[in-house]
């Protein structure tokens, strides 16, 4: 069995899972991942959508033609190969939505984003699939700032209500087409599908620890089209916090799992905090050195700390 | 609850300006913005509800896993939405099967009915080219090659779903001649030349029926100089310009071909798609005779 650390979360698995950080030794675990028989229906699902079911405690998540995963009260995950599905698949799934699921079913605060570490502290870029989170965080980690977490986060608070982040050493996941304009090829890693050309990258700066940093300022990714210009803006706070909503890992489950006030608390909290902002940036490689320089000067301006490195 | 009808063309026919006319139907005092189609429902390609109804990550499937599922998405689609008495929902794709031969559109338990829009592929041709920031000789090749595809890239994620398109008649072929679904066929140069008598009848095929003065209004505020005025001032969301000074409303003319295309360019075409545009009017049939013995 492989163990690693997720979100915080102590996860065995007998299957290798590329790039995360390596859990502590020990029998128990608060997440297992293991092979077994999973149904094709859930009996007693109180939703369900064109891939998936739910109940109280299980979700049945189905990939036609690579596998099935039954999630079971947040701590177990079940995974079984559809027909044609090959093996290789399973770790970019059980990674991404499969284990994003199961930390709804936690109850945790699940963000669609992509963090570096800036001075001690999370910066997170939000967006859906394709808005360009981890050429960002990678492009940040090449300028000098360690990659805390690619493509979802979880948001967890301490003691005092502060939000924190954890850092959890997820390897980020580059189109070939991102690799070159990045020049990063002498780092890149194996094919997240055999079938895709996108592939693990070893970041330029991986997270230094898995310790928890507080929640910095929290940006949405936006495309520079008509009629929105490139800059960085600071919407009101009823704005941030419907951002920080549709930016809620598979917001779909939100309401279906009556969690719509954990993401108003978040919004407000971070409001308060780092602040939520909307990044309208041109999606084009050759526009990135503009945009971190922007990033660099919005930081300066709110007294964030400049580059570790 | 609504169900879909689908405003499907071949990309540069004429789907933009039809869903602005609709869009400015319930315009009152000044016209729709171009970046706030009220009405526009997306593209059937988007990510965004493939995505939310799948809880999956599309850039992790390949375009034809993501193919098997969409049907799914459509069928969810209609029901979900909330409020609109009409649901249209442009589509560039062709009316094809899924890998697993079923409609990848959803067939009858996704929508209604399908508006088509059709354009003479001569005046397509140069639009195609501005769009593509190709030269038409470019546009003329990929409007006849049955492979053709918008966001099929493997390298990068696109920014849609890919589209299998075919050649430009292999796609108004899908649309007209496939059975599940009753359509109605709008003819960009029948918009042009007859506004009001055109826009009202596929209103009323989609089962609307709006009155004549909301119709004259919408035409005038969508009026193709509106347009272009209301892009050149402010940009247009609905598309990345090839260069600073191109635009999607670029010419809005019938006919216009007459002046652009080469004489070679206009024989390609016409020999490509001599049967279509015979059908579609385009060509007459002493036209397509004697293209069909060159």
């Amino acid at each position: 069995m492989y163990r690693y650390s997720i979100a915080g979360l102590t996860t065995s698995s007998d299957i290798e899972m590329p790039g995360l950080h390596a859990g502590p030794d020990g029998d128990g675990a608060d997440v297992s991942i293991c092979r077994g028989a999973v149904p094709e229906r859930l009996d007693g699902a109180t939703a369900s959508g064109p891939t998936w079911a739910m109940s109280p405690d299980r979700f049945l998540l189905r990939i036609p033609g690579i596998a099935r995963f039954l999630l079971s009260g947040g701590a177990q995950i079940t995974h079984q190969l559809e027909a044609d599905g090959e093996a290789g698949d399973l770790a970019a799934f059980l990674t991404g939505t499969v284990f994003g699921i199961l930390l709804h079913q936690r109850g945790l605060v699940v963000l669609h984003a992509s963090g570096v570490n800036v001075g001690g502290r999370a910066v997170l870029f939000m967006g859906p699939s394709g808005s360009g989170k981890s050429t960002l965080a990678t492009a940040l980690a090449q300028r000098g700032y360690p990659l805390v977490t690619d493509d979802f986060c979880v948001i967890g608070a301490d003691a005092a209500g502060r939000r924190l982040v954890h850092p959890d050493g997820r390897l980020p996941k580059l189109w070939a087409q991102a690799i070159r304009h990045l020049d990063l090829a002498d780092r890149q890693g194996p094919a997240v599908r055999g079938r895709l050309a996108k592939f693990y990258v070893e970041p330029p700066l991986a997270p230094a620890s898995a310790a928890p940093l507080p929640c910095g300022p929290v940006y949405a990714l936006r495309e520079a089209r008509a009629p929105h210009k490139p800059g960085i803006q600071r919407p009101n706070i009823v704005d941030a916090a419907l951002l920080l909503r549709h930016n809620a890992y598979r917001a779909r489950l939100i309401r279906q799992m009556d969690q719509g006030e954990l993401y108003f608390q978040l919004a407000a909290a971070i409001c308060n905090a780092g602040g939520v902002f909307q990044l309208t940036r041109e999606l084009d490689f050759d526009a990135l050195a503009g945009v971190i320089a922007d990033l660099e000067r919005h930081w300066a301006e709110s007294g964030q700390p400049a580059a570790v490195a | 609850m609504s169900r879909i009808v689908w405003l499907a063309s071949y990309p540069k026919s004429g789907n933009t300006w039809f869903r602005l006319l609709v869009a400015n139907l319930s315009a009152t005092e000044a016209p729709t913005d171009i970046n706030d189609m009220g009405e526009r429902g997306g593209i059937a390609s988007a990510r965004t509800p493939f995505e939310f109804h799948t809880l999956l990550d599309s850039g992790l499937l390949t375009h034809d896993e993501a193919d098997a599922l969409r049907p799914r998405v459509y069928e969810l689609m209609g029901p979900e939405d909330d409020g609109q008495d009409l649901r249209l929902v442009k589509a560039h794709d062709a009316y094809l099967p899924t890998p697993q031969g079923e409609p990848l559109l959803g067939g009858r338990a996704a929508a209604d009915a399908a508006i088509v829009i059709v354009r003479d592929p001569r005046d397509i041709a140069p639009s195609l080219a501005n769009h593509r920031g190709t030269s038409i000789d470019a546009a003329v090749d990929f409007m006849a090659d049955k492979t053709a595809c918008f966001a099929a890239a493997t390298r990068a994620q696109p920014l849609q779903l890919r589209q299998r398109l075919l050649d430009w008649s292999g796609h108004v072929a899908t649309w007209l001649d496939q059975p599940d679904l009753p359509t109605h066929i709008v003819r960009y140069e029948d918009l042009q030349a007859d506004p009001v008598a055109t826009f009202t009848a596929a209103m009323a095929f989609a089962g609307r029926d709006p009155a004549r003065a909301d119709v004259e209004r919408a035409i005038e505020f969508a009026r193709f100089e509106r347009l272009q005025a209301q892009e050149r001032e402010r940009g247009f969301s609905e598309w990345r310009a090839r260069g600073p000074s191109a635009l999607f409303f670029r010419r809005g003319e019938s006919q216009a071909w007459r002046g652009e295309l080469t004489g070679d360019q206009v024989r390609r075409i016409e020999s490509a798609h001599g049967p279509m545009m015979l059908r579609l009017g385009y060509l007459t049939t002493a036209e397509a005779d004697a293209r069909r013995a060159i």
